[in-house]
């Protein structure tokens, strides 16, 4: 018995352009979805729990919370946790792939890389969402606080999604060794939640790393979501921005880069 | 059915032939890990990769899918040159590496229909032909049973029908039968035998030269990163008519014996010795392994024709039984 017959008598023409893009990143999130549908649930759940456990852990901190301190300290529990997802799930990820074998198979596959990644941001837009929200919700719930929420939220949120995802997303795949990549996650969760000023004001560091965090991306990140959520109580937004494009942009470009080389 | 979803380039019929020209792949300048290969192959044919463990032959394969990069030499397919353009060389070529496919969390229908849209198929047309190639391998069982339930076998042939649903011009199979149970072994075999009658050029990258023997139309012997023999199996087996292979099954901890200059070639897998002898000295080789069991060296001994294996030992040195890894 075999299979219905597959004539290959038509010339098959390059597949190229916005359908075959489209269709593409269909698919490829449809993979990704179905790759995750036993972890999605529980990751969802996690990154919740992580985002609602860092807003009233800062109540157990500190007893007398002020609301504008509750409003400091929620903003940046929603900037930990957009974060978080990308430089940790992603190297996780393409880690795990390495070690067993299945990453030449998936980039073997005949989409446009630039498709399949975003495929990946999207799947990264859907588990970080919902930390997001339960984290806002909990500050309103436990320090009633009142966000000024502006339309500038989704290019906040959007970009420090973006810049998160994609910088976890090139050191995956230009480190080769899973075990490398692991090790340099771990010291980004290090370095932001020791040394970014993310949840405290950026005055508090002393000098020479206050500069250097405000090259890199944490900071701005931090920043331009606060901005967004609240009124009045950050400056340099723009500044923020310029940075935070900036190294979205480069890290889509190393990104990029490392997926096309071939060695 | 047409597995292009812009087919006005024209239907002519183009040369599709697939040509690998002096592919040279160096690490650090000095290690060859393929040494100026050189391969012809028609749209069609079946053709075989052997050699031992290292010899380059994934080396060679990844070259073609883009995934690594000749250090010089062209790989063409028809009019396009698949190393300039990687893009194009994933959309005319489908690879089943030598890994498992991550299918843990989909079940057997999912990762073959979303594979199949993922190469560029039509919803309806992927799910038939996906059905038919689980039918014809008689998977239909496990339909819908979720990839980390599948035994290592089962999975492999799912990797199969992944790479075959939507095939490309090219099919590239690296280890397909490892794992695979005798009797749907040879299903696969009337599958790629059919992949070829469809028109596809298939590689069958393969270290178990019998089965390769029965399989392919044509076959290259790749050693120590380069093509030291290429030719039909029938015609790579020329220099040994006239010849029979002789057999000897050695007593576990024994050495192997002193050859009889009858002898031209020889190898050992474990406890089987097997040496080529030309078919004049047929009775002096029985006489021979006679005397070496009577000396409590052999157990038994077995005379036959000689196969591709033989042919394969002469060439390389190696036995296919070795564990292959590259």
């Amino acid at each position: 018995m075999t299979a219905t017959a597959h004539s290959m008598q038509v010339i098959p023409v390059k597949r190229s352009g916005p359908v075959h893009w489209l269709r593409s990143y269909r698919a490829m999130l449809r993979w990704q979805l179905t790759d995750m549908r036993l972890l999605l649930p529980l990751t969802v759940m996690v990154q919740l729990l992580s985002g609602v456990g860092l807003v009233l852990g800062f109540g157990l901190l500190i007893s007398d919370i002020t609301e504008s301190v509750a409003l400091y300290l929620s903003t940046g529990a929603v900037v930990v946790t957009l974060v978080l997802v990308g430089v940790i799930m992603g190297p996780q990820l393409i880690a795990q792939q390495k070690s067993s074998g299945s990453y030449d198979f998936m980039w073997s596959l005949p989409v446009p890389r630039s498709s399949a990644s975003a495929a990946w941001v999207t799947l990264n837009v859907f588990i970080a969402l919902p930390a997001m929200l339960g984290a806002l919700g909990a500050a309103i719930w436990r320090y009633d606080v009142t966000f000024e929420v502006s339309f500038m939220v989704a290019p906040a949120v959007g970009l420090t999604l973006l810049t998160g995802t994609l910088i976890g997303y090139a050191i995956a795949h230009a480190v080769p060794k899973p075990d490398i990549t692991q090790l340099i996650s771990q010291l980004l969760i290090f370095v932001i939640f020791g040394f970014s000023p993310i949840s405290y004001p950026i005055e508090n560091l002393p000098g020479w790393l206050a500069t250097v965090n405000e090259y890199l991306p944490f900071y701005p990140m931090a920043n331009v979501v606060r901005d967004s959520l609240t009124n009045g109580i950050v400056t340099e937004v723009g500044r923020s921005y310029v940075i935070l494009g900036v190294w979205a942009l480069g890290a889509a470009m190393v990104a990029g880069w490392v997926l096309r080389r071939r060695k | 059915m047409v597995m292009s979803d812009g087919d006005s380039a024209g239907t002519s019929a183009a040369d599709w032939t697939f040509r690998a020209e002096d592919v040279t792949k160096t690490y650090n300048g000095e290690v060859f890990a393929n040494d100026a290969i050189s391969i012809e192959v028609q749209p069609g044919e079946v053709y075989g990769l052997l050699g031992p463990n290292g010899a380059g032959k994934t080396t060679f394969v990844k070259q073609i899918i883009g995934l690594l990069k000749p250090t010089s030499g062209r790989i063409t397919l028809g009019p396009y040159d698949l190393v300039e353009d990687p893009d194009v060389a994933r959309q005319l070529c489908s690879y089943l590496p030598q890994a498992q496919m991550p299918i843990e969390s989909f079940k057997m229908h999912e990762a073959v229909h979303i594979t199949g849209l993922i190469r560029g198929g039509p919803a309806d047309e992927v799910r038939a032909r996906g059905d038919a190639l689980i039918e014809a391998l008689d998977l239909t069982e496990w339909r819908n049973t979720m990839g980390h339930k599948l035994s290592g076998g089962v999975r492999r042939l799912v990797g199969y029908i992944m790479t075959t649903v939507w095939p490309g011009k090219v099919v590239i199979l690296d280890e397909p039968t490892n794992d695979v149970d005798p009797r749907r072994r040879r299903l696969l075999w009337d599958q790629i035998r059919s992949l070829g009658r469809e028109g596809a050029a298939v590689f069958l990258v393969t270290h178990n030269v019998l089965e390769a023997e029965k399989a392919v139309d044509r076959l290259a012997i790749i050693n120590e990163g380069k093509l030291i023999a290429q030719g039909t199996p029938s015609s790579l087996k020329l220099d040994d008519r006239g010849r029979l292979r002789l057999q000897l099954m050695l007593v576990p901890g024994n050495g192997v014996p002193e050859l009889p200059a009858i002898v031209h070639d020889s190898a050992r897998v474990g406890n089987n010795l097997m040496m080529v002898i030309d078919e004049g000295d047929a009775a002096a080789g029985i006489a021979w392994a006679q005397l070496m069991m009577v000396e409590g060296i052999a157990e038994e001994y077995a005379l036959g024709a000689t196969t591709l294996e033989d042919v394969y030992i002469r060439l390389t040195g190696h036995t296919s039984a070795e564990p292959d890894g590259t």
